[in-house]
């Protein structure tokens, strides 16, 4: 069975009580999560809906970023993408909450956003202004419930070191759907071998599945992670950029397996956003995104 | 091919003289084609009508490039020809490299200066439908993509590359230029020690529209690199053949680059660049060590794609001294 994404928009936690209330209102928030002991004293805050909540119990995420390692020697000049996507699919329905600065507010509640992920964001005042154009940005996507796409099953036993083959394999924007054993619905389950060498993992996984015919692929680009969710003729790509646009804008190709030639595209902070060179054939939908700050949604349609 | 000798060429302090240049420049052309007017010789490979895009190499620079007397000197002909001077590009991948040359300095007002990535790392500069694909060492990005200016624009391709040494191909030459100069993601194939460069020179040299509008060679030997290529970052390295080079098949000239590094390099007392065994792996400050396992004969490879004659007893070498 395939899973849909719900779209969960993060909210802000905020746990300074409300006398941070107009600047939390003027940096563009109009939601927040506050601790329920609060909750009585912002309910009578003008212009905020507000909800308690708390992050006990809820599991804290790294802060979203690229780490390029520039001073240690390694096997690969590809950066390490700090991403959270392994620890979503582990713990579907898993309660997490980040604590970021500044543009990773935006970057974090994008990427909880993508996964479908019950997260809240925990920030300050440098993190307020990007996190609400985040959220705005959010609310504005039109309602989707398209099925994430997944090319293999990968059996997870619940280790760390399988945790860490699933980060890996999404940092490469390999497409799984992690199972507790296998699913006879895929072509393809791989158990979590490779432990000490998970790039010999993916190299396996996409000698068995070919390139080719990988629901998503993704060019121009080591710092972007890629979600596909995909049904009856209809196709949502998601797009996170992990620089979260600080150091430049990503230009990027996608291919998406399966002819779509209609689209739209949003993308946060950017009017007005264009695809170019789109091409639709029988086999792929091609398009290059001129510029991907923080977060991209194409729309594709039959 | 042809290539033009002058002492004058190059003064003591490695500077070029354009009009030395200028006269190597037409000797050259006028022995290529056997005509004895230099502009009737630059008409054969180009016409008013053309489009041309003048492939300059700047990877080393502002240390080392394809030299502005010698692109001047180029484009000063294409322009004799008819070439209106918008319709001449002086290209290159890499902005920054090929703005720390100067090139607008020599050339003639309205001449295109561009490069496929202003931004480096951005793909808008390449045509997303023409490109390779092949996966080297488990990279994500599998394509390296045709620069969209030539795949796009340009109706010839003027290659000009510089005589030099390569840390991974084993020289860079016409081949090397044409093909990593007008692809995008290249450097893959050499990011360890043993490289695909073998290979994959020739496959993106032999890709159209690069192989059939590349119409000329003119390769920019007033100065070169021996060791530790394609940069120039140590002077040691650096040396003044005092030369260009003319012909239209990059093979054949690329053979007489590798005699031409090689007889440098012995005279340096440095190992041969097809000296493959590990224990040369190391620093490159010394000149008997490297980086990488070269691979020279990408240029014997090329030959087996159709891309020009290898076999040294079926190269002719005409020699003009200035």
């Amino acid at each position: 069975m395939l899973l849909a994404l719900a779209a969960l928009v993060p909210s802000l936690f905020w746990d300074s009580g409300p006398k941070d209330a107009q600047k939390v209102k003027d940096a563009g928030i109009t939601h927040i999560a506050v601790p329920a002991n609060q909750l009585k004293s912002w309910q009578d805050v003008p212009g905020l809906t507000v909800e308690a909540a708390s992050l006990d119990g809820a599991l804290q995420l790294i802060a979203p970023t690229v780490n390029y390692r520039v001073n240690q020697a390694s096997a690969s000049r590809a950066p390490w993408l700090e991403s959270n996507g392994w620890r979503f699919l582990r713990q579907p329905d898993g309660r997490f909450y980040y604590d970021v600065k500044d543009v990773q507010a935006a970057l974090a509640a994008a990427e909880a956003f993508a996964f479908g992920a019950h997260a809240l964001v925990k920030t300050d005042d440098s993190g307020l202004a990007p996190l609400a154009r985040m959220q705005e940005f959010l609310n504005g996507l039109p309602a989707s419930a398209l099925p994430t796409i997944a090319d293999f099953g990968f059996l997870d036993d619940g280790t760390a070191s399988t945790g860490e083959l699933m980060n890996v394999m999404i940092r490469h924007n390999l497409l799984f759907r992690r199972v507790t054993a296998p699913d006879p619905s895929l072509h393809l389950n791989m158990r979590p071998d490779h432990a000490s060498a998970p790039n010999l993992l993916v190299q396996e996984i996409r000698e068995k599945l070919s390139d080719d015919k990988r629901s998503i692929r993704i060019y121009g680009s080591v710092v972007v992670i890629a979600r596909l969710q995909a049904a009856n003729g209809k196709a949502r790509v998601h797009l996170l950029n992990y620089t979260a646009g600080r150091n430049t804008a990503q230009s990027i190709r996608v291919r998406v397996l399966g002819k779509y030639p209609h689209h739209s595209v949003a993308a946060s902070g950017i009017d007005h956003p264009e695809l170019l060179d789109f091409a639709a054939s029988p086999d792929a939908t091609e398009f290059t995104l001129p510029e991907l700050k923080v977060y991209a949604v194409i729309d594709l349609r039959q | 091919m042809i290539r033009v000798h002058s002492e004058r060429s190059v003064d003591q302090s490695g500077q070029s003289d354009r009009a030395i240049v200028k006269q190597m420049l037409a000797a050259g052309i006028k022995a290529l084609t056997g005509d004895g007017d230099e502009r009737d010789a630059w008409a054969r490979f180009v016409s008013p009508s053309d489009v041309v895009g003048v492939k300059v190499n700047c990877s080393g620079a502002p240390r080392i490039m394809s030299s502005p007397t010698v692109v001047a000197g180029i484009v000063e002909n294409l322009v004799s020809v008819g070439v209106p001077a918008k319709n001449i590009y002086v290209y290159e991948r890499f902005d920054g490299q090929l703005q720390s040359v100067g090139y607008p300095k020599l050339l003639p007002t309205g001449v295109n200066i561009y490069a496929a990535e202003s931004n480096r790392g951005s793909i808008l500069g390449y045509d997303p439908l023409t490109y390779v694909e092949a996966n080297f060492f488990g990279e994500d990005d599998t394509r390296s993509n045709m620069i969209r200016l030539v795949a796009d624009k340009l109706t010839k391709i003027i290659n000009v590359p510089v005589t030099k040494e390569h840390q991974a191909a084993g020289v860079t030459g016409c081949l090397k230029n044409i093909a990593y100069g007008n692809f995008s993601n290249v450097d893959r194939s050499h990011r360890f020690e043993k490289t695909n460069t073998y290979s994959f020179i020739g496959t993106l040299a032999a890709v159209e529209p690069v192989r059939s509008r590349t119409v000329l060679n003119v390769m920019d030997g007033l100065h070169g690199v021996w060791q530790a290529g394609p940069f120039s970052n140590n002077e040691r390295f650096r040396f003044y053949p005092k030369q260009v080079w003319f012909g239209t098949d990059p093979v054949a000239m690329d053979h007489m680059l590798i005699e031409l590094i090689e007889a440098k390099r012995k005279s340096e007392g440095a190992i041969s660049i097809f000296e493959r065994s590990r224990s040369i792996l190391g620093d490159n400050r010394d000149p008997n060590k490297n980086a990488f396992i070269r691979e020279p004969g990408h240029i014997e490879y090329a030959s087996t794609l159709g891309l020009g004659v290898f076999d040294r007893g079926k190269i002719k070498v005409q020699e003009i001294e200035l």
